[in-house]
């Protein structure tokens, strides 16, 4: 899961370090808001304003724990 | 009363009122000032000197505001980058403006894509300034009971024109870092104020509105006003917006950096008129030619750009400006545009001069020939597409491509599509045929 979420997100924001360890401070509102359509599309999970927390931000390792646990959750 | 005279003269007579909220930090006007003072110091040991330039990065918190007061407390020019400007921007701009001499009544110096490209300094005079924030007060109601949310980049100047009408007026700002935190944004809400009111792209209602619509429609009674602009709105988000706010104020203003905030509409009338931008604010005056063009004059506009004096003439004649923006005036006596001459592109209200990125992209080694050109995105709307014709033998690789543009320029000016295309068309003479793509 984390490859496709990784190419996934490389081909929506070309210019985003993804295996930034502060990957929430390299985004700005529409990058935020591209990764839940994104992410909310690929896995019919929903995604919204609760979940855009630095925590859940953090990495691409805690994006996909949140995809993960949406999964879970459904 | 300028932003500096007015939060002196309320540090005096409202010491304990909160005038900058940034984070978990409250800053009293008391205290605000007390900081300009010690910046001014600071900067005077620094040797920065009335009426000559002082540049600097635009920082979103508390202390910009109290860099960019104290240039002016001192008698110096703010010239204000933004936060994330290269190091050769922001040495050849540095050059550009200390080689000037400028008019006694200058006090900013902005830094614009502008109305007909590449990027230039806008001179702007004390009155210019304090013209604009009186347009806010009597247009849009600003008050002191106010907390104004400032989401966007602090150099901007839907942002930094929104401080002065609220601090000289005796409000209280508050400095969020952009909408990512979206949370965060709510959170405000919560805050001892009376009364909210925020300035929002059409691109940043849409994310709002798309993300947390709910959390919008209940904090509905505390928001007093939010004004957008810098970029069409449609009808649709007009009225969906209007629905979660039906007792707020909701204006579309006509502004920019060569003409200051010119013209407003409240759109929350039950008609949503896309494309409306109603009438001339206080101390502004708007004509329509025959042919459509949209002139401005009145206190509020500049004096001219830094350096580039065929421009300047190209745009101010006679103490008016004629930029891009077309229109017409409709039967009831309120002003529509309808689009921009010329090639710039908006992005989310970021005005980018497609031959800039072409410029960018020109020095990386996999790529022939490129334009830059509009395209449409489902979230964010307006967008830049690259084609790029690559070198023999080179696959495309947007990372590299993105990444190269990023060390270069501001990110909103990174494109987000990019296709590899076997040629670019070209005019009779060689030019990039821009025509071509719009079509």
């Amino acid at each position: 899961m984390r490859d496709r979420i990784q190419a996934l997100l490389s081909e929506a924001l070309p210019a985003v370090d993804l295996e930034s360890d502060f990957l929430f401070s390299e985004l700005d509102s529409l990058s935020v808001m591209i990764i839940l359509v994104v992410l909310s599309k690929e896995y019919d999970i929903p995604l919204d304003a609760q979940d855009v927390t630095p925590k859940n931000f953090k990495t691409l390792d805690s994006l996909v724990k949140m995809v993960e646990a949406k999964l879970q959750n459904n | 009363m300028t932003l500096e005279q007015s939060i002196k003269h309320y540090a005096s007579v409202a010491p304990d009122n909160v005038a900058v909220v940034c984070g978990t930090q409250q800053t009293t006007y008391k205290e605000l000032w007390a900081k300009i003072e010690q910046r001014c110091e600071e900067l005077r040991q620094e040797g920065v000197e009335p009426h000559r330039p002082y540049v600097f990065r635009g920082s979103q918190d508390t202390d910009f505001l109290v860099t960019y007061c104290a240039v002016h407390a001192i008698g110096a020019i703010a010239v204000p980058l933004e936060a994330q400007a290269p190091a050769d921007r922001f040495e050849a701009i540095s050059q550009e403006v200390k080689s000037c001499v400028y008019d006694d009544d200058i006090v900013d110096i902005l830094y614009t894509t502008g109305t007909t490209g590449r990027s230039k300094g806008v001179m702007l005079s004390e009155r210019a300034l304090v013209s604009c924030a009186d347009n806010f007060i009597a247009d849009l109601g600003f008050t002191s009971e106010l907390l104004f949310i400032i989401s966007g980049p602090l150099n901007h100047i839907a942002s930094l024109f929104k401080i002065h009408p609220t601090l000289t007026i005796g409000g209280a700002i508050c400095v969020l870092d952009g909408l990512k935190d979206i949370n965060a944004f709510f959170e405000v809400f919560e805050l001892p104020f009376r009364k909210f009111a925020t300035f929002l792209v059409p691109a940043s209602i849409r994310l709002v509105m798309q993300l947390a619509y709910d959390k919008l429609c209940a904090v509905s009674d505390k928001i007093d006003f939010i004004e957008t602009g810098a970029a069409p709105i449609t009808h649709h988000d007009m009225k969906q917006l209007s629905e979660a706010l039906p007792n707020a104020r909701l204006y579309n203003t006509l502004g920019g950096t060569e003409i200051g905030a010119v013209c407003t509409y409240n759109f929350n009338d039950g008609r949503y008129m896309e494309g409306c931008i109603g009438r001339p604010m206080k101390n502004s005056t708007v004509e329509v030619t025959p042919e459509g063009n949209i002139i401005v004059s009145g206190l509020t506009i500049m004096s001219g750009y830094v350096a580039d004096e065929e421009s300047t003439n190209r745009v101010l004649k006679d103490g008016k400006i004629y930029g891009s923006d077309l229109g017409y005036i409709d039967e009831d006596g309120l002003i529509h545009l309808k689009g921009r001459q010329g090639d710039v592109i908006n992005v989310g209200g970021f005005k980018v001069d497609p031959s800039e990125v072409e410029g960018a992209i020109a020095s990386h080694p996999s790529v022939r020939d490129s334009i830059c050109v509009a395209d449409t995105h489902p979230v964010i709307g307006t967008v830049l597409k690259l084609l790029v014709v690559m070198e023999e033998g080179v696959a495309l690789d947007k990372r590299s491509l993105a990444l190269h543009i990023k060390s270069k320029l501001e990110p909103y000016k990174v494109p987000t599509y990019y296709e590899a295309v076997p040629s670019i068309q070209r005019t009779y003479n060689g030019k990039l045929d821009r025509k071509f793509y719009k079509k």
